[in-house]
């Protein structure tokens, strides 16, 4: 190495250092230069479509299980049952908030918009299982399912006195036809409840069909 | 640059470098043969964050994989949500609406920005200077504010969809985008002259694991590190795909301005040039970006045809490919990805023989890998 | 020190009774209390203003949440050492790893002992001032040393190997800077150096404005010196993304706290013997403190000395912020191909102005051309 060479690499080092050191300089003593957002106290502004914890309006939810479908790592959970008017009941919808990873396809799916995003992101949680989200409170599910089957067998028990009460009519017109639609209509009464729980296995197989409803259909077979 | 070790023969020492220690930039795990300070191998120990992703797609259906590709390099999660689109619309030759490629390669170049913001950070934090870490993540942080505001997310996009994107631009993103330009072009300059010229630091890279163009080529190298050895090869111009033909850039390969051609500073300074391109890049976006729909009608029970699809794309840390047959159900038969950080590993055991400890860092730094798409 | 006593003796008659060597004792351990208190409040001040400098220019807050602004954030983090459990790694050499961070903590503290604080506060004016400085600040690499090799870990080795190889070539620049300043003193003591910068020249009484040569002597100590106090861009030993922590990675607790405080102390001196020897030390431009009545005489210089050695403790700062790390063989070759060659030639530059000139510098020469 040259006398040049040696003396320029020491030029060379000392003005680098100079111009890297402008700049830290200047960072350091300008204060507008701070960009830290001293949270909690201060935050910054959530933007609208914001994809954070999930939240679900078990009042417009239609028990689809669109978004459990969805979901690739399986964390969301709902059983329901069939309601008095053909509908899926709710029982149970459940969310792992701690699985999920907010990938957002189960809030794409769902046809009613009941599955949102919520703009929350904190939570905190010394047991794993407070990190399932329940919306409906787990004490809540049998009663439901009791309400729902007695609703279905009351709406079972009318639609077969009405049909008794057009059998009883039929006969007193004498028709033979009359009898058949009778028959008819008693044996459908009596078939609607039996079918519907296995729909609804069907559907939601981690569901488990609620005792009290099995046995009182059951009991509406005999 | 090597150092002569028969002169005074010494015990060697083995050194596990990892799977927790700073510099490696994840769990990779480097068992090192030293003789003092020198390295006489360095042989990486993959696989500590191997998660099956290639399996976890036989299981899924196309569409529930797109957060997977979050996981493949989280650090670009946009140009891999896009790879998989892409690579599934190529097997059922879904056609895309203009306006959501044009999203995606916007989405896709402002990502490699910030991928490329945090390999030029890391980096400089590896050599010792922790401050343009910090500032790099600064740059970064509006970037991730963009996508917030465009997906809703920081970090895992899962923006692109077969078909399209997830929802279109909001109001006020474009413009948003602009001004991050503007606000990050000057940056660049600020970072040449705070570290990238700096005397030391050009020191610590200039002449350090230099890699001949034959030999990156022989090897696999893509991306960057490819470009830094001067092969000008680039998925973007030389199998164009998406809308990247419409817009002008240049293809940023090393010059061996400080050292070797193929040095740790050329692969460092590719980056650094790219970023710029980028920039370029998105500003032809904004401009051209045409309206209509981002979403392609795609039913729901999606069953592309029986076939198999090979789609690569120029992401930051290199070409990924991935590669998919389909039997006509909703999961695909099999999938394997091709990831560029992978590849590179390959010479590095050949690179790192004869260097010092302090370059196995800066080696590791240049190649700029990410230890998801290794271990995948 | 006796000096002191029998001043103290001849001024209390109370003590008339008690045998001088009791009073110098007691003086003794008065004076280093006084100074471990200093140096301790010092070391943990520094801390929070080095992590406070590091955010502004890092473009962040730093510490805040302790006390008003952060100011005891530095408290904190005392208590926190303080209670820390004490590992000793298993397969540790037991006695040398709890040795080690005393050689280090003594080091640096010690040196502490002939730092010319104002006109009459030095703990000793040893005639051997800047040679004992360099004798003591050598503890330091016996003992990390020490700790890299008692710690029973690779990294802590290397970052011992390399803190034993860096500090020893790097006393050389070190000393041979220093030596400009004791010529034109014409003693080794701190103190007479810094007066011999005194006088009506104010600032251009300097050493650093003595002559071309004492001005490159400035930078080339300052640069050799923050290698000695392994600062970035010479903080090899510690480098965190290649040695993890380097020699003190098994330690915890306390003993690492005493790395810690060693580690500040060190910049300290660096930057009191660098005021001492080139920036007029305690002296008040334009203006003889000796004259003052001795209490404001020495509160005044005491408060000249500490601006200025607190000034190049902020530079140092804003250097370490700035710079990369060398790389090992890299950092060699800086000292024995750059920095040696320059302070000898500096040295001899220096010499041979002293003899052409009469020990005359630039501004004395100008002051009196113009009488
Ligand atoms: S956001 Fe994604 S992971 Fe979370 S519940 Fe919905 S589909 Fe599942
Ligand atoms: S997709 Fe919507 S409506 Fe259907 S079950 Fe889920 S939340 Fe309810």
């Amino acid at each position: 190495m040259g006398l040049k060479a040696y003396l320029n690499d020491i030029v060379e080092a000392v003005v680098t250092t100079a111009k890297g050191m402008r700049i830290t300089a200047r960072y350091g003593v300008d204060p507008k230069e701070e960009v830290t957002l001293q949270y909690p106290e201060e935050r910054w502004e959530i933007p609208k479509g914001y994809r954070g914890f999930l939240h679900n309006d078990i009042k417009t939810c239609t028990a689809c299980n669109m978004c459990v479908k969805v979901c690739p790592i399986d964390c969301i959970s709902l059983e329901s049952v069939r309601g008095a008017d053909k509908k899926m009941v709710l029982c149970s919808y459940d969310i792992n908030i701690g699985r999920c990873m907010y990938c957002g396809l189960c809030v794409e799916v769902c046809p009613v918009n009941s599955l949102l995003h919520t703009s929350g992101y904190e939570m905190a949680s010394v047991a794993l299982g407070e990190l399932i989200l329940h919306f409906i409170a787990a004490e809540d599910a049998p009663e439901i399912k009791a309400r729902v089957a007695r609703q279905v067998a009351e709406a079972a028990v009318k639609a077969a006195a009405q049909a008794a009460a057009k059998a009883a009519e039929v006969p007193s017109s004498g028709t033979a036809e009359a009898a058949k639609v009778a028959e008819a209509a008693k044996a459908e009464a009596a078939k609607a409840p039996v079918v519907e729980p296995k729909a609804a296995m069907e559907e939601a197989p981690q569901a488990p069909v609620s005792e009290p409803t099995v046995a009182k259909e059951g009991e509406k077979k005999e | 640059m090597t150092i002569r070790t028969d002169a005074l023969p010494t015990q060697e020492m083995t050194i596990n470098m990892g799977p927790q220690h700073p510099s490696t930039h994840g769990v990779l795990r480097v068992i090192l043969t030293t003789d003092g300070e020198v390295v006489t191998r360095a042989v990486p120990d993959m696989g500590y964050l191997h998660r099956g992703l290639e399996k976890i797609g036989e299981r899924v259906t196309y569409a529930q994989y797109m957060p997977f590709t979050d996981r493949l390099d989280y650090l670009a999660a946009m140009n891999c949500n896009c790879a998989w689109a892409w690579t599934v619309e190529k097997l059922a030759k879904i056609e895309v609406p203009a306006r959501a490629e044009y999203l995606r390669v916007i989405v896709c170049e402002l990502n490699r920005i910030s991928s490329h913001l945090i390999a030029f950070g890391s980096y400089t934090a590896d050599m010792g200077a922790f401050t343009p870490f910090l500032y790099a993540i600064r740059e970064r942080e509006r970037v991730n504010d963009l996508f917030e505001m465009l997906c809703g997310n920081r970090l895992t996009y899962n923006y692109a969809r077969v078909g399209g994107v997830s929802g279109d631009a909001p109001p006020g993103f474009l413009e948003k985008t602009k001004e991050f330009l503007d606000y990050f072009e000057p940056k660049l300059d600020e970072y040449n002259n705070l570290i990238s010229y700096n005397k030391i630091f050009v020191h610590r890279l200039a002449n350090v694991a230099v890699i001949p163009a034959e030999e990156a080529v022989a090897y696999g190298l893509t991306g960057p590190n490819l470009r830094g050895s001067g092969v000008p090869f680039d998925l973007r111009k030389d199998e164009p795909y998406s809308v990247y033909p419409k817009f002008d850039f240049k293809v940023c390969v090393g010059t061996g301005e400080r050292g070797t051609l193929g040095d740790c500073f050329d692969r460092y300074m590719v980056r650094i040039n790219e970023m710029r391109e980028s920039v370029k890049i998105v500003r032809q976006a904004v401009a051209q970006i045409p309206d209509g729909p981002v979403r392609a009608k795609v039913p729901r029970l999606f069953k592309p045809p029986v076939g198999e699809a090979y789609f690569r794309s120029e992401c930051p840390r290199g070409e990924t490919g991935i590669y998919l047959i389909s039997d006509g159900t909703v999961n695909p038969l099999r999938l394997k990805i091709r990831t560029g950080s992978f590849v590179t590993m390959n010479i590095f055991e050949k690179v790192t023989r004869g260097l010092m400890i302090a370059d196995v860092v800066a080696v590791i730094g240049s190649f700029d890998i990410i230890l998801p798409e290794i271990d995948r | 020190m006796e000096a002191l006593a029998i001043s103290l003796v001849n001024a209390v008659p109370l003590l008339a009774g008690v045998p001088l060597w009791t009073v110098t004792l007691l003086l003794m351990v008065a004076v280093a209390a006084v100074i471990l208190v200093f140096a301790l409040t010092f070391e943990g001040v520094g801390s929070l203003v080095l992590r406070k400098v590091a955010g502004d220019i890092q473009a962040r807050i730093g510490p805040n949440r302790v006390g008003p602004n952060g100011m005891l954030q530095f408290l904190a983090d005392g208590v926190k050492l303080v209670l820390k459990e004490d590992i000793i790694p298993a397969n540790a050499d037991r006695l040398l790893f709890k040795l080690a961070p005393y050689f280090v903590f003594v080091g640096s503290f010690a040196a502490f002992v002939v730092v010319p604080f104002g006109v009459g506060l030095i703990a000793a004016d040893l005639n051997i001032g800047i040679y004992y400085v360099m004798a003591v600040t050598s503890l330091v690499v016996i003992g990390v040393l020490l700790a890299g090799w008692a710690s029973n870990n690779k990294w802590a080795l290397l970052g011992g190997m390399r803190a034993a190889a860096q500090i020893v070539s790097y006393e050389i620049p070190v000393g041979m800077a220093l030596i400009p300043a004791v010529l034109i003193a014409g003693s080794l003591s701190l103190q007479d150096i810094v007066r011999s910068q005194g006088g009506l020249l104010g600032i251009f009484g300097w050493n650093l404005f003595h002559n071309p040569f004492t001005f490159f002597s400035f930078f080339l100590y300052f640069t050799a010196a923050q290698a000695e106090t392994n600062q970035t861009p010479f903080d090899l030993p510690e480098a965190e993304s290649e040695l993890v922590s380097g020699y003190n990675v098994e330690y915890s607790g306390i003993r690492f706290g005493l790395f810690f405080l060693a580690e500040f102390g060190d910049m300290f001196i660096v930057a009191a013997l660098a005021t001492a020897c080139f920036l007029g030390g305690w002296n008040v431009p334009f203006f003889h403190v000796g004259t003052l009545p001795w209490i404001w005489g020495n509160l005044l210089s005491l408060g000249v000395f500490l601006t200025k050695a607190f000034a190049m403790v902020l530079i140092m700062m804003w250097v370490r912020w700035t710079l990369p790390r060398l790389r090992v063989d890299q950092l060699m070759r800086m000292s024995w191909k750059y920095l040696v060659p320059l302070t000898f030639v500096n040295l001899l530059g220096v010499s041979l102005w002293l003899l052409v000139f009469r020990g005359k510098g630039i501004p004395g020469m100008i002051a009196s051309l113009f009488g």
